[in-house]
């Protein structure tokens, strides 16, 4: 059996990438499974996907624990998850960014491929959706589905969903992904430390479901708090507003849906980026260009 | 001391009076519109200081009530059959929270097969949404049970909203006489709503926020601790009204002739009561008989009903719902907490859909009991009153 773990944020496509690779694997003859495990959150928000293929049948149905390969969207999520826990020594990583394998430390020496699947989508489909590339990347490194089979596998799921166009071009940043990886070694130095989350027994838990401000313990409980959810690690893109540009409409205010842009007294604005997840609708409703969507995390 | 003759329901509005109930949304349904109706009086005449809200369905109505006691008021409202089971969605939100809303739900048949008469159908569903449920034997018990149910449900070591369940028109509509506690000595008893958390704006909280499997299962269990120990909140609380008042129902469980008895009916709600006339002939012919009246169904008394049912010779089960193709949910409960004892069970159907259920079955229940008693091959279940077989 090899399992394969998915690491993106809500918005890439890692249930999709799974789901494709899945496809691809059935289309060889294997047997094959992709499913997704994420919270209430919304695009942005870490996700995790998993992929299982064998000769037979498989029957678990529980998540994936020590995968013989990785695929991380999102190389921002190395700073939040321990990604590569449970990673085999044997196994495989593929990683969508701009360094080279040598550059990456994932806490663990394996076998790992890098592409910049981002500026793939973007310059392809034209959009940062990047599980398709990383599937043609993932092809590179892992030859236990060949690349055929993934763009045929990429061309049903998309093709049938969003048109053929689509599929093509999906198809076409995988092809270039797959090309354009660089397959080495990464590096083992950093430890993998487990997410300092509250998992308290069930006699610790406060009585009532409820979260009081004052409480240090109810705020690190995991559910909705906003403590634990610095929502603004979510973001890949980030809003840099212009003060001169500004009319003050405060049309970005009113559409902000994390609340994270402040009035202030002079309705001019400042923005919150513990909180800003980078979805952009600020800048799309700005009626002056004072917004501008900056790749990568910032603070202004 | 006042005395009236009054319906169940009536009593009940007055319980909620003396309880000095805060907020009562409520929506009316036959057979418990009695209630809503005579606090909306008390209220409308300056008798009970509450806010009543009209709302548009039952769903609503819960909604409210749930609110209003996350908002730190004491909150009443009750239903019947369909009422109760378009609340059910919001059923769910009063425990794990830890609200504890007090309802009474006049148990009605659920429709189809449509009728406004008393069958348990409509409650038993609900004994898996962590409320406690009390099943009540006449109007006296009505009145205290209302009382008895917020100092339970506010118990610091509970916290849980409570279900009062009455037959419909043979409690909702039938007149008995209901004596009065004093208005100080419920004071007395019963102190002001002490919330765990406020809904407040000035001091934030969240209160149910999604939540993970991580908590979600831990949360669960809390809740599942919590049903189990209300077990000695009700029987404390039961004791101390019973030293107030003079009247203690027995807290879970009430037996009647079980010192001697070989062979004993558990019966709930009124038919207990045809029960113990049954119990009291049969006795007088030197049948060594007994009744257990099982109040609570949530939570369930299974080790109580062990140490009271270890001797018997047989033991039937009355059952006023159905499982179809299965036992009467009473019938299954008690055959869970007895599995190990290994005595003879029968399960008791009668009393659907508003049947009544007359002296003659109850005599019919324990004949059927006697002959398993004696090692006689007997039905595992029973309709009775059904016409064609038995
Ligand atoms: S990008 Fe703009 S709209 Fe989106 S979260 Fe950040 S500030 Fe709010
Ligand atoms: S939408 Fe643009 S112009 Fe309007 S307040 Fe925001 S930044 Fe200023």
């Amino acid at each position: 059996m090899y399992e394969i773990r998915f690491h993106g944020r809500g918005g890439q496509g890692a249930v999709m990438a799974a789901q494709a690779l899945a496809e691809a694997a059935v289309l060889e003859g294997y047997y094959a499974q992709a499913f997704p495990y994420f919270g209430a959150e919304r695009r942005g928000a870490p996700v995790r996907a998993f992929a299982r293929i064998d000769e037979s049948k498989i029957s678990i149905k529980s998540q994936v624990y020590e995968p013989d390969a990785l695929v991380i969207l999102d190389e921002s999520i190395l700073e939040i998850d321990p990604i590569s826990e449970g990673l085999k020594p044997d196994g495989k990583a593929i990683i969508n960014t701009v360094k080279k394998p040598e550059e990456v430390d994932l806490g663990i020496e394996v076998e790992c491929g890098t592409v910049d699947a981002t500026t793939i989508a973007l310059e392809t489909i034209k959009a940062p959706i990047v599980n398709t590339s990383i599937l043609g990347a993932f092809a590179r490194v892992v030859d236990i589905v060949p690349l055929e089979s993934i763009l045929n596998a990429i061309m049903n799921r998309f093709g049938e969903k969003l048109g053929h166009q689509s599929g093509v071009m999906n198809a076409e940043a995988a092809r270039i992904a797959y090309h354009n990886t660089v397959v080495g070694r990464c590096k083992g130095t950093r430890t993998i430390v487990r997410k300092k989350v509250w998992l308290p027994a069930w006699d610790e838990i406060p009585i009532g479901n409820t979260l009081s401000a004052r409480e240090i313990d109810g705020i690190a409980v995991g559910p909705g708090s906003m403590a634990q959810n610095l929502t603004g690690t979510w973001r890949t893109q980030t809003p840099r507003y212009s003060k001169e540009k500004c009319i003050r409409c405060l049309r970005c205010w009113f559409s902000c849906p994390e609340g994270c842009i402040e009035r202030q007294e002079d309705d001019y604005e400042r923005w919150d980026y513990r909180y800003c997840k980078g979805c952009g609708i600020c800048a799309e409703v700005c009626p002056a260009d004072a917004i501008e969507m900056v790749r990568g995390v910032y603070e202004w | 001391m006042v005395m009236k003759v009054i319906s169940a329901d009536h009593a009940v509005a007055h319980g909620a009076r003396l309880a000095r109930v805060e907020v009562v949304p409520a929506f009316p349904i036959t057979p418990q519109t009695l209630i809503v109706e005579l606090i909306a009086e008390f209220i409308n005449d300056g008798e009970l200081d509450a806010d009543f809200l009209p709302v548009e369905s039952e769903h609503s109505a819960m909604s409210a009530a749930i609110g209003a006691c996350a908002g730190g008021a004491r909150a009443f409202t009750a239903t019947s059959s369909q009422g109760l089971a378009l609340m059910h969605e919001m059923l769910y939100a009063a425990p794990q929270n830890r609200l504890p809303v007090v309802m009474v739900n006049v148990n009605r048949s659920l429709g189809a097969a449509s009728g406004i008469w008393v069958e348990y159908n409509d409650s038993m569903p609900e004994r898996e949404s962590g409320w406690l449920q009390v099943y009540i034997e006449d109007n006296q018990e009505a009145l205290d049970m209302v009382i008895q149910a917020y100092r339970i449900a506010e118990d610091r070591g509970v916290m849980l909203p409570m279900m009062v369940c009455l037959d419909g028109f043979v409690l909702s509509h039938t007149v008995e006489r209901v004596d009065f506690p004093d208005q100080q000595l419920v004071d007395s008893f019963l102190p002001k709503f002490k919330p765990l958390y406020v809904l407040d704006p000035d001091e934030p909280v969240t209160m149910n926020p999604i939540t993970p499997p991580e908590y979600a299962m831990e949360m669960r269990y809390q809740l599942h601790q919590a049903v189990d120990e209300s077990k000695l909140v009700i029987e404390k609380v039961d004791r101390e009204y019973g030293a107030l008042t003079g009247r203690a129902y027995g807290g879970l469980i009430d037996t009647y002739q079980m010192e001697d008895a070989e062979i004993a009916l558990i019966a709930l709600g009124t038919v207990t009561s045809t029960a113990r006339v049954v119990v009291d002939h049969l006795r007088s012919k030197g049948k060594k008989v007994g009744l257990v009246k099982l109040r609570f169904l949530r939570p369930f008394p299974s080790d109580e009903l062990r140490s009271i049912a270890k001797n018997l010779k047989a033991l039937g089960v009355f059952d006023r719902s159905v499982s179809f193709n299965g036992f009467g949910p009473v019938f299954t409960e008690t055959r869970n907490a007895l599995y190990h004892l290994g005595i003879p069970l029968t399960n008791h159907v009668a009393g659907i859909g508003g049947r009544d259920v007359t002296f003659e079955e109850v005599r019919e229940m324990f004949s059927v009991i006697e002959e398993n008693a004696k090692g006689h091959r007997v039905k595992e279940c029973h309709w009775h009153g059904l016409r064609g077989g038995s």
